[in-house]
């Protein structure tokens, strides 16, 4: 992928700008927190259990993997965190076994090459790239306003009061029901408030209006290349400071490059990437569910003290949620991110003879991160401060060492052969401190000023993995028409079994230049094409134990009479001969290119068979655990991709390029542990997702509804759960035994869409370009676990709830749009299609507009000066209601409630000198 | 250039060192640096008892809520308790349910390690090997004997099985389990010491070890009601007799005077104790969450505890409260009739406090300090007064007096001829909120027409169902059925 786009537009972070540019590479953005890395999936998901993102390699520096966890954040940090996109040169992504042969052991999840840009022989060419925009949220949840809310919450009241007891009515007074009752219930009695002449006392408040706010982006980069015959170099500065769209949210980062390549004499050339990279991240814990965008969509519509709703001495609203203010939550509580990175790359590279190469690097990637957390006690609801402090260490040292021989005979045989090992090292250490029982001042905000720190919340702790590999490949061409590639690799993983480290990953692919031959080569529209036909074998070893392999003891520990005791305990099923997850990956394809470059196509279609996979098998927990990971199962993916380019106008003063790719991928599960019994998945309640023989990964496993109970269903013996009554949601008793239980759920989609696609249109006119990026899915389910925080069955009225209630059923007369149940219901909740959504979407990620002064303006205080306007995210449609972003589907299909997009407006400038 | 390629040799020989793939964990200890020694022990065995933490808190789900004790309807009917409570049949799904299984297993996974583990050339001292050992039987008896009285059949374990071998191993008739129960603590009584040192106490002791078989014998003599759940029909009234006796003529426990301070923080380890659940609050992870889970959220926040339980009232039942006489000092004791809220309204829906001390909150809801009484001497008591009026031999006499003694105690005036319905009256007066009423009423026999009666008139709001003989136990966790299809069947009356 050509990254020249990277600076004709504000990217923000190197994976936004692999959105929707290439075909079987699904770039999520799980969330709209500024800073928060993406989701990057190559050719769907092969992993149960493992990790399944792919592979950085970052100017030959393979960088150990993250892996995403059940929210779909990277808490352990991404290894793209704090990399400048301004200093990339190219991006390639490699998606078969075979072209990623020699990052083999780690490639099964794919692999994204990255390459950062480098001197170039001649005078110093500088430029200077700027961006501001602004930028705000691009959706809000449709919620019930404060007239709404009232009416729901009356019609819970009453309900509960009438069925409370004999002799109780709904027009009974508030008056009359204390009597009853002796005691102010809010269960059972009305604010009588809400139904007078301006409802004196209560303010209406839409949160989501409070919360959301227009944001500023601002970037500064500077960079210089240049060189001459002894030395290359390019260097760089570069300043991001970015707004959230809600309050309290913001990231800057600072980093810096210098790429230096040093050309000793004819033989021997050596150089250093260094690049450290400083940000701050904002965030006083807006994502997720029972974090404060939660509170916010969920909160009580009502106040008696307007936004300072429940703090400092203000009780919270009889009738409304315990939770104080989220606004000032929001405004008042720091959660602070630092992380502050350098990546450090050392090469020398000698030739020895004609031909023959060796090269040797030295890799370093150095992570500190440190995480500040701090609430104050007026806004929290016990009125007690809290506080955190934690932070990370990464360190990944890799050093490989290659030897390349090139042989050329006659321009006929062209022969490469590469071997080399490397070695590569990964410690992780975290710590953290949590403060007990308060501060003493809300004033300060360390943890000196503690009461107390909780011991069992406080720790150190570290892990350590090592990976060494040897590889080799050898490549052959012969008249440049065919085209032979053998590799083959051999790992050792301290992750897995003593006898059982080592995996040997080989591949093989084939390409034949069909242009090159006599009968084609007078074809005159023909300009190029290619055959290619490739297999591999790949592997993974992300896992979340890395020492899965060997049996540990852990503490659970106990007290005999006040004195402390330590309890030693067996924590895991180890399995002593782990060994590495493989996928195998057959791919052919062919390379069109027609009309001298005027349609450039692409097209490839592969099966990915991930084996022998790292799974997580349930077991008895009679056994005294849960589950026992174990190299068993299997998982195909299965698709296409297409790729276009084409050059509709050139030549004139009018140009247009349209570059068009468009992939199919579907998965089955084929293999599970021992006897192929199911595994159920997915938390709260019972479980909704089911990975299943035959079944695509994640299929969702939810109970059918099929309109609204009624009283002649009831009276024919319809299939209730618990205590339904009329006007409860019905739903299909799908094994037929008269009940509605956990045994009636059936699959519901899955969350891997069928098609994913992006488009760029670029047209140029003189000196305006303009590029437009569309990109989208389709055939995709998300499940909305945020749902149960704001449209679940017996929702207390509290709670703020999703819109479409407003059209629920009332009464057999006035029975809404049939879907939407009664708003008082006392039959619990059980998994159905409520939270069920389609994950389709479209998007214009992106126009821009740019105009080139330098060609107007004549001037010798610069050589070029571009100026452009971008509009991010300003048009789309998605069908999902139940969370604020179709994207953010994790692996499992699940929504947790995930932070929207951003639209925004952008404008900048390009010089250079 | 025989200088170069050496240098490549060297430095693939370097990277050679393959020994640096055997890492071992850093902040973890291997199990095979484990078991050498008594100290290594007596730490595993401290890891058998850390597994009852948490029973407490599935009792007051699994036994106090299932009774006619609470009335534990939440306002919107989507807590996990409220189909416990409501004798809902899709329970197979339910956490708690679920997680009281698992731990249970993972307290005889536990015990089951140290036992295998267990020998003299580690543990040299022979006295030290006997309570070990006695330590580890006990707890793994008490396990099963929960496991027992909730689902029925389970599978048995005498020794380690691995995640394989126990896909192979269904479900066992009860008696199979019993004669488990039964062996381990019949050798937990000669095994185990009388006493301990103050620093060790707490620990199980044989005079514990007598009471829990006591109440096995009394459990297993229970009727069957025709299903495999926990009562055999045994008629073994007498072995129990011989426990409970033998505790009272020669065990060093008593009766206290004030009940209020048999629950006292400042009273652990009282005269009432034979065995009791230890906690420690401090921030140091063994502090306790049962005695705040009855306790509406509300309640903490007015009293300016600095944490949220998130719970909703457990609802003390109509039936309970009217139960109580005037007199009866217990009552305001362990129930609170309701409280003022933020806002000054008085809530009226009564919970428990019986365990609560608000001014030993500590750091958070899992951090209460107060030990959880197990077995008191009231209960050898008041089973021996059951043995004796269910056929065992004994004399009215000392049904009377053991009734008496507690009615002195709580302020009321004696009664003569106690018979069963009385004796389960006063016991369930005793125990509120200490999760006896349940299995009180499942080992008499009066279980199902006692709970449907009491649902009949309780349930104003219509959320409960009647209960059938198949509701005495639970079903097996659903996540457990699916591990292996048709390796545990189901228990009947659930779906």
């Amino acid at each position: 992928m050509d990254t020249e786009i990277l600076n004709q537009r504000p990217i923000s972070k190197v994976d936004q700008a692999m959105v929707g540019q290439m075909a079987g590479v699904r770039v999520k953005q799980t969330s709209g927190v500024p800073g928060k890395s993406f989701s990057v999936q190559v050719r769907g998901t092969g992993s149960i259990s493992a990790g399944n993102q792919p592979l950085y390699v970052i100017d030959g520096f393979p960088l150990e993997p993250a892996t995403q966890n059940g929210s779909g954040d990277f808490g352990s940090g991404n290894p793209l965190d704090n990399i400048n996109p301004g200093d990339i040169e190219s991006i390639q992504v490699l998606k078969d076994a075979a072209a990623a042969s020699i990052y083999g052991s780690r490639a099964s999840n794919g692999v994204v090459l990255i390459k950062t840009k480098s001197g170039k022989l001649g005078k110093p060419k500088l430029s200077f790239n700027t961006y501001y925009g602004i930028n705000q949220t691009v959706k809000k949840l449709d919620v019930l306003n404060a007239e709404e809310w009232i009416d729901r919450a009356s019609e819970i009241i009453d309900s509960r009061w009438v069925s409370s007891g004999t002799g109780r009515t709904a027009d009974q007074t508030s008056a009359e029901r204390q009597a009853i009752l002796g005691g102010f219930d809010t269960n059972f009695i009305k604010d009588d408030r809400w139904f007078q002449e301006g409802h004196p006392g209560l303010d209406y408040i839409d949160w989501q209006d409070e919360f959301f706010r227009t944001g500023e982006v601002k970037s500064y980069q500077l960079s210089a290349r240049g060189g001459n015959e002894f030395v290359n170099y390019f260097i760089s500065g570069e300043h991001l400071n970015q707004d959230g769209i809600a309050r309290g949210v913001n990231y800057k980062r600072y980093s810096a490059r210098a790429n230096i390549e040093i050309t000793a004499n004819e033989k021997l050339k050596f150089g250093i990437n260094i690049a450290p990279s400083y940000s701050v991240t904002q965030d006083p814990g807006v994502e997720g569910k029972d974090n404060l965008m939660h509170y916010v969509v969920s909160a009580t519509p009502i106040s008696e003290n307007g936004l300072d709703y429940n703090i400092g001495d203000n009780a919270p609203y009889a009738w409304g949620r315990s939770v104080p203010s989220p606004i000032r939550t929001i405004e008042n509580t720091i959660g602070e991110n630092k992380i502050f990175r350098t990546l450090t790359t050392l090469f020398g590279e000698y030739e020895i003879s004609e031909g023959l190469r060796i090269k040797s690097s030295l890799n370093l990637d150095n992570t500190e991160a440190k995480n500040k957390y701090f609430k104050p006690s007026f806004v929290d609801r016990n009125r007690q401060a809290s506080g955190s402090f934690s932070s990370y260490q990464k360190q990944n040292f890799v050093n490989e060492n290659t030897v390349n021989y090139d042989l050329n005979f006659n321009d006929t045989h062209t022969l490469s052969l590469l071997g080399g090992a490397s070695y590569s090292i990964f410690k992780y250490d975290n710590q953290r401190i949590l403060a007990a029982e308060g501060f003493g001042s809300d004033d300060i905000t360390t943890i000196n000023a503690a009461n107390n720190i909780s011991a069992s919340g406080t720790y150190t702790l570290e892990t350590k993995k090592v990976l060494i590999s040897y590889f080799g490949r050898a490549q052959y061409g012969y008249q440049d028409k065919y085209l032979v590639t053998a590799s083959i690799r051999r790992d050792g993983s301290s992750n897995f079994g003593r006898d059982t480290k080592w995996g040997v990953f080989p591949s093989a692919s084939l390409g034949w230049n069909i242009d090159k031959e006599k009968f084609i080569s007078n074809v005159e529209f023909i300009s190029n094409m290619k055959l290619r036909a490739s297999w591999g074998l790949a592997g993974n070893n992300t896992f979340s134990d890395d020492y899965a392999s060997i049996s540990r003891i852990g503490f659970s520990n106990y007290s005999y009479n006040g004195n402390f005791a330590t309890g030693q305990v067996p924590i895991n099923s180890a399995n002593p001969n782990l060994s590495w997850e493989e996928s195998e990956t057959i791919n052919f394809g062919t390379d069109i290119g027609l009309f001298k470059g005027r349609i450039f196509t692409s097209f490839d279609y592969y099966v990915k068979t991930n084996k022998d996979l790292l799974l997580s098998v349930p077991v008895p927990t009679a056994s005294g655990f849960s589950s026992a990971v174990t190299n068993i199962g299997k998982v195909e993916n299965r698709g296409w991709e297409l790729e276009l380019t084409t050059r509709n106008l050139q030549g004139g003063e009018f140009t247009w390029t349209t570059n068009f790719n468009l992939s199919h991928n579907t998965n089955e599960v084929k293999q599970l542990g021992p006897d192929n019994s199911p595994i159920l998945g997915g938390s709260f309640d019972i479980e909704h997702n089911i990975l299943q023989v035959g079944q695509p990964l994640y299929s969702l496993y939810v109970v059918q509804q099929d309109g609204i109970l009624s009283a002649q269903d009831i009276a024919n013996g319809a299939a209730l759960y618990g205590n339904q009554t009329e006007g409860d949601p019905k739903y299909v008793d799908a094994n037929g035994d008269g009940v509605i239980s956990p045994a009636d759920r059936v699959l519901s989609g899955h969350p891997n869409p069928d098609y994913v696609y992006g488009m760029t249109n670029t047209f140029t006119y003189k000196g305006f370009d303009l590029t437009v990026l569309l990109q989208g899915q389709s055939g995709g389910k998300i499940y909305s676990t945020f749902g149960r925080a704001i449209d679940r069955t017996g929702q207390g009225y509290q709670d703020n709830h999703l819109g479409f209630i407003r059209d629920r059923w009332r009464s057999p007369e006035d029975p809404g749009n049939g879907i939407e149940g009664k708003a008082y219901s006392t039959f619990g909740r059980i998994k159905n299609t409520d939270w069920l959504y389609s994950s389709d979407y479209w998007r214009i990620r992106n126009i821009t507009l740019g105009y080139d002064l330098g060609s107007v303006i004549k001037t010798n205080i610069f050589s070029g000066l571009r100026i452009y306007v971008t509009a991010e995210n300003w048009f789309g449609d998605d069908n999902y209601y139940g969370g604020f972003n179709p994207e953010a589907v994790n692996s499992n299909g699940d929504d947790y409630g995930a932070f929207p997009l951003s639209k925004s407006i952008v404008t900048g400038l390009n010089f250079t000198f | 250039m025989k200088k170069y390629i050496t240098l490549i040799l060297l430095s693939v020989l370097a990277l050679s060192c393959s020994e640096d793939l055997d890492q071992t964990p850093i902040s973890e200890q291997g199990s095979n640096n484990f078991y050498r020694n008594t100290a290594d022990f007596e730490s595993a065995v401290t890891g058998i008892y850390s597994t009852l933490q948490s029973y407490p808190v599935y009792q007051f789900y699994l036994s106090e809520t299932r009774s006619d004790n609470l009335y534990a309807v939440s306002p919107t009917g989507v807590r996990a308790y409220d189909p416990i409570n409501a004798f809902d049949r899709s329970l197979a799904t339910n956490t708690i349910i679920a997680d009281n299984w698992n731990t249970d297993f993972t307290g005889i996974f536990r015990a089951n390690t140290v036992l295998d583990q267990l020998t003299s050339e580690v543990v040299p001292d022979a006295a030290t090997l006997d309570r070990l050992k006695g330590e580890a039987k006990f707890l793994r008896a008490f396990f099963y004997f929960d496991l027992v009285r909730t689902y029925g059949k389970v599978p048995v374990f005498n020794r380690v099985y691995t995640p394989t071998e126990t896909l192979e191993v269904p479900r066992a008739p009860v008696a199979e389990v019993y004669d488990l129960i039964l062996a381990d603590l019949i050798e937990a009584t000669t095994l185990l010491p009388d006493s301990y040192g103050s620093d060790s106490l707490g620990k199980v002791t044989s005079w514990a070890a007598k009471a829990i078989l006591g109440q096995v014998y009394l459990t297993r003599s229970g009727p069957t009601y025709g299903i495999e759940g926990p009562g055999l029909d045994s008629d073994e009234y007498n072995l129990a007799l011989e426990q409970f006796n033998d505790i009272i003529e020669n065990g060093p426990f008593g009766f206290a005077d004030d009940y209020a301070r048999i629950f006292d923080y400042n009273n652990e380890h009282n005269e009432e104790i034979v065995f009791n659940i230890e906690y420690l609050s401090g921030g140091v992870g063994v502090g306790a969450e049962y005695p705040s889970v009855p306790v509406p959220d509300g309640y903490l926040r007015v009293n300016s505890v600095g944490f949220s339980n998130g719970e909703t009232a457990k609802q003390v039942s109509a039936d309970l409260i009217n139960t109580y006489e005037e007199e009866d000092i217990r009552a305001d004791l362990d129930i609170l009739q309701g409280y003022t809220d933020q806002n000054g309204n008085f809530n009226p829906v009564p919970f428990y406090t019986k365990y609560l001390n608000l001014d030993r909150a500590g750091q958070d809801r899992f951090d209460w300090g107060l030990n959880y009484p197990l077995i008191r001497y009231t209960d050898i008591i008041t089973m021996k007064a059951e043995a004796i009026l269910m056929g065992g031999t004994g004399t009215q006499a000392e049904v009377d007096a053991a009734v008496n003694a507690i009615r002195d105690r709580a302020g009321l005036t004696p009664i003569a001829g106690v018979d069963l319905t009385t004796l389960l009256q006063e016991k369930r007066l005793e125990f509120a909120g200490e999760s006896r009423r349940w299995y009180d009423l499942v080992r008499t026999g009066t279980v199902v027409n006692t709970i449907n009666s009491w649902i009949e008139i309780e349930d104003v709001q219509n959320r409960m169902q009647t209960m059938d003989e198949n509701q005495i136990l639970f079903p097996v966790p659903s996540s457990q059925i699916t591990v292996k299809e048709n390796l545990y069947d189901q228990n009947p009356g659930y779906n």
